[in-house]
């Protein structure tokens, strides 16, 4: 009795204790909460250096503005005092950095410096367009241009032959866009036309950037160039060229170089619309750039840099990303296991569901992150069914329990080789994700459902793989909401909330939810 | 709406003991994990049960190294039946029935058996085989004939009543009967049947077999109800005399009549399943709270 009461002292004061330090945090949290919910931050300088020469040398350079999916913020212009730094917008909305000197025959260098936040876009492509009315309004769009060659014979029948037998408008594009991408790649800096995309049968971004644009237009569709940088955290010279097409007023991005359908990745940093250069300057001096970029450690819901985070509590484990020593998705794993477990403790002993193994559940829905669920699902599902088939005559011959594991592990390794050989060599790329699996974890539980297939029937065996799912299936509800790592890396203290939740399961003496079907006709 | 609340609170207030009050109220206090292995190893058993004269099966040998198989075996081939059984195995796996039949040839499941395939048995079991890889005992004990009274029941397989003990004390009881469709073997999971007991008179009184109740046997239609039932006062005696002999207060005790020696003690067991309050229409809670009163 004693020790119970202890206990329950303990519990109590350690729950109080994590209350009060996450109830410390809340407040400027609340404070900070930002709806923009960035998917990636990355810090961007542009480094520009050349030599003026002897008259007036300007630098001209895009630079991006907010939108609803990025947001630009800290914008700095750092040069010295000789550049004179100044902004105008073009008719086409974009903006344009200028600096300008008339130091003559000096070496200058500028940066450019700002914080990009950017989500994941991606549209649904309604079946059929609405008709373009206002075509005088969207002329700029629908006319040829001397990179653009829309109206060229080679372009009409191009257009003309991907049009053929589609049904509607997405069609088109899809095929327009599958044609281009089955295009070559080659890293050509150079400028390429649309006309001789077609002719070279290679091209980088900007060529088959440019041959998309002159298709569509060539069928009707209002279309545009769309430029930008792929950000990495690297340091790069290359920028990147996209294509938009009007779509319903609305404009939809396509990426014949990535094969990007309606979709923009989150570390698309869009900066100028239009069939431009990035950079121009005075012809004919010494010019040379990099660009030079930085992921930064953020957290989605918080408007705060990585200083005030750190400055919030000492309770969080913000240094850990900071210091980079963990990556991630590792630490992300870690935190998330404890909720996990609790999950699944929570739908064992009080809802009653059964499952091949205990935290099996929860290692699956983690792979699934990577995998996507479908796919995981079904790949999950014939694993397991294959090697409990392939392990079936092992039991019948009867080996002992310990030499038929490594029989069955091996299968599985073997299998996870094929399937991954296969999808390497056919291109399937969801084939090539059964790596993710915990390879251990799978065959423990492969070979539980071959034995329940023995001791208890198919029908058991089945069952209990099909509550596994379920489990899976609400662990990866659970786990894949994006904000639950952000809160663990910042509230730490729930990983004690979660052992005294546990003590309570541990103690909880009420009947299971399947108990009630279980024992019903007790209960009537 | 109304009436699913009321519906919840009279759950709330029911008598049934589920999986986590078991385990937490019945099983952790009662039983402690050292004594586990007393039942769960069917050898240390017996040692147990023949130290304190508790009937059971006659233990003919126990077998704990290969070497020893042959020098055994010619102890027990002058006997004309005899169960070989691993020490701990699991749900009955590795459990073989043999008889010498008309032309003294060993049989097993009505087949003829050689020696060799006797011996091959007894040395997977003992590689543990039935005992996820660990190294196991064989034991040979006598085999049991069920009394004439089941097979009125049911003709065929081993019947056994299964009473529950908590403090030494019978709580509740069952008899579990093989059906047709579960291929000689008793447990409610194996599509066996489980029939009531009536503790007090020492009658059976309805059948459920997972589904539904009847008040006869669902193949023989046989009327088992208010049946009485052959040495209940002996069955209760050797419970609690078993209860007694362990140091685990919470039991499952398995117990079978055979035809010329009556009830004999089969097994134990730490952890009794709960169906056995389906079997009796109540809740193992009540039956606890009237034995305290």
């Amino acid at each position: 009795m004693n020790s119970q009461t202890n206990l329950k002292v303990a519990l109590l004061l350690i729950t109080i204790i994590a209350l009060i330090s996450i109830g410390v945090k809340i407040q400027p949290i609340l404070k900070n909460y930002d709806d923009f919910n960035p998917d990636m931050v990355y810090a961007i300088n542009y480094n520009y250096f050349f030599k003026s020469e002897d008259k007036s040398t300007t630098v001209k350079s895009f630079i991006p503005k907010t939108n609803t999916r990025q947001r630009i913020s800290e914008k700095q212009s750092i040069s010295d005092s000789t550049l004179v730094f100044t902004k105008e917008i073009s008719e086409k909305g974009n903006i344009r950095g200028i600096w300008n000197t008339n130091h003559k025959n000096s070496y200058h260098t500028l940066h450019y410096k700002f914080v990009y936040e950017g989500r994941e876009q991606s549209f649904t492509v309604p079946e059929k367009f609405n008709l373009i009315t206002d075509k005088y309004k969207y002329e700029e769009f629908l006319l040829p241009t001397s990179n653009i060659q829309s109206d060229h014979k080679k372009i009409s029948e191009l257009a003309k032959q991907l049009k053929q037998n589609t049904q509607n408008d997405k069609q088109v594009i899809k095929n327009i866009l599958d044609h281009v991408v089955s295009i070559p790649s080659a890293p050509i800096i150079t400028l390429t036309d649309a006309l001789t995309t077609i002719e070279q049968n290679k091209a980088s971004c900007n060529g088959k950037s440019r041959l998309f644009v002159a298709l569509a237009r060539n069928l009707g569709y209002p279309a545009r160039i769309k430029g930008g940088i792929i950000l990495e955290n690297t340091e790069k010279r290359t920028s990147h060229v996209w294509a938009e097409l009007l779509i319903n007023q609305t404009w939809v991005p396509f990426d014949p170089l990535n094969n990007h359908f309606a979709y923009l990745p989150a570390n698309y940093l869009e900066i100028y619309q239009g069939d431009e250069f990035l950079i121009t300057h005075t012809p004919g001096i010494q010019f040379d750039y990099a660009y030079q970029i930085k992921k930064m450690n953020h957290i989605s819901f918080l408007n705060m840099n990585s200083e005030e985070i750190r400055e919030l509590s000492n309770i969080s484990l913000w240094k850990v990303v900071e210091s980079g020593v963990m990556p991630q998705n590792a630490l992300n794993l870690l935190l998330l296991l404890p909720i996990g477990g609790l999950l699944v403790a929570f739908l064992r002993n009080v809802v009653g569901v059964k499952t091949f193994g205990v935290f099996l559940p929860v290692l699956i829905a983690f792979s699934l992150l990577q995998t996507g669920f479908i796919s995981g699902i079904i790949l999950f599902v014939v694993l397991i069914l294959l090697v409990g088939l392939i392990s079936y005559p092992f039991d019948k011959i009867g080996l002992l329990y310990t030499p038929k594991l490594v029989i069955s592990l091996s299968i599985m390794v073997g299998l996870m080789i094929i399937a991954t050989m296969i999808g390497i060599t056919y291109n399937i790329i969801w084939l090539t994700t059964l790596t993710f699996f915990p390879t251990i974890i799978l065959t423990i539980a492969a070979e539980r459902f071959s034995r329940a297939t023995v001791e208890d029937g198919y029908r058991t065996a089945i069952d209990k793989l099909f509550q596994t799912l379920i489990v899976t299936a609400i662990c990866y509800s659970v786990l894949s909401w994006s904000w639950l790592p952000s809160i663990l890396i910042i509230f730490p203290e729930c990983i004690l909330l979660v052992i005294t939740w546990s003590m309570l399961l541990g103690r909880y003496i009420g009947i299971r939810w399947v108990e009630f079907y279980r024992f019903r006709p007790l209960f009537t | 709406m109304f009436s699913r609340i009321l519906d919840i609170k009279s759950i709330k207030k029911s008598s049934v003991i589920g999986l986590n009050e078991r385990n937490i109220k019945l099983i952790y206090p009662n039983n402690a994990k050292k004594h586990y292995p007393l039942a769960d190893d069917k050898v240390l058993t017996k040692e147990i049960l023949h130290q304190y004269n508790i009937p059971c099966a006659e233990t003919y040998a126990v077998i704990e190294y290969n070497s020893d198989i042959k020098k055994a075996w010619e102890y027990c081939k002058k006997f004309t039946a005899m169960a070989i059984k691993p020490a701990n195995g699991c749900g009955g796996g590795g459990i073989k029935i043999i008889k010498k039949d008309l032309d003294n040839n060993w049989t097993s499941s009505g087949k003829v058996i050689s020696e060799r395939e006797i011996f091959q048995h007894m040395a997977a079991t003992i590689m543990g085989f039935f005992s996820l890889g660990s190294h196991d005992r064989v034991l040979i004990e006598e085999c049991i004939e069920p009394d004439p009274f089941f097979s009125k029941i049911y003709p065929a397989g081993v019947p056994d009543f299964r009473i529950i003990t908590l403090d030494h004390q019978p709580l509740m009881g069952m008899l579990r009967m093989p059906t047709d469709r579960s291929d000689g073997k008793a447990n409610l999971h194996q599509n066996g049947v489980g029939i009531g007991v009536d503790m007090q008179k020492g009658t059976l009184t309805q059948v459920y077999d997972g589904n539904n109740y009847y008040s006869y046997h669902p193949d023989s239609k046989f009327v088992v109800q208010d049946v009485p039932i052959p040495y209940w006062k002996e069955i209760l005696e050797i419970s609690v005399a078993t209860a007694k002999a362990f140091p685990l207060n919470y039991l499952g005790v398995d117990i079978v009549i055979d035809k010329n020696k009556g009830p004999q003690i089969m097994e134990i067991n730490v952890r009794p399943g709960l169906g056995i309050q389906l079997v009796n229409k109540q809740g193992l809670k009540e039956t606890i709270q009237k034995k305290n009163k």
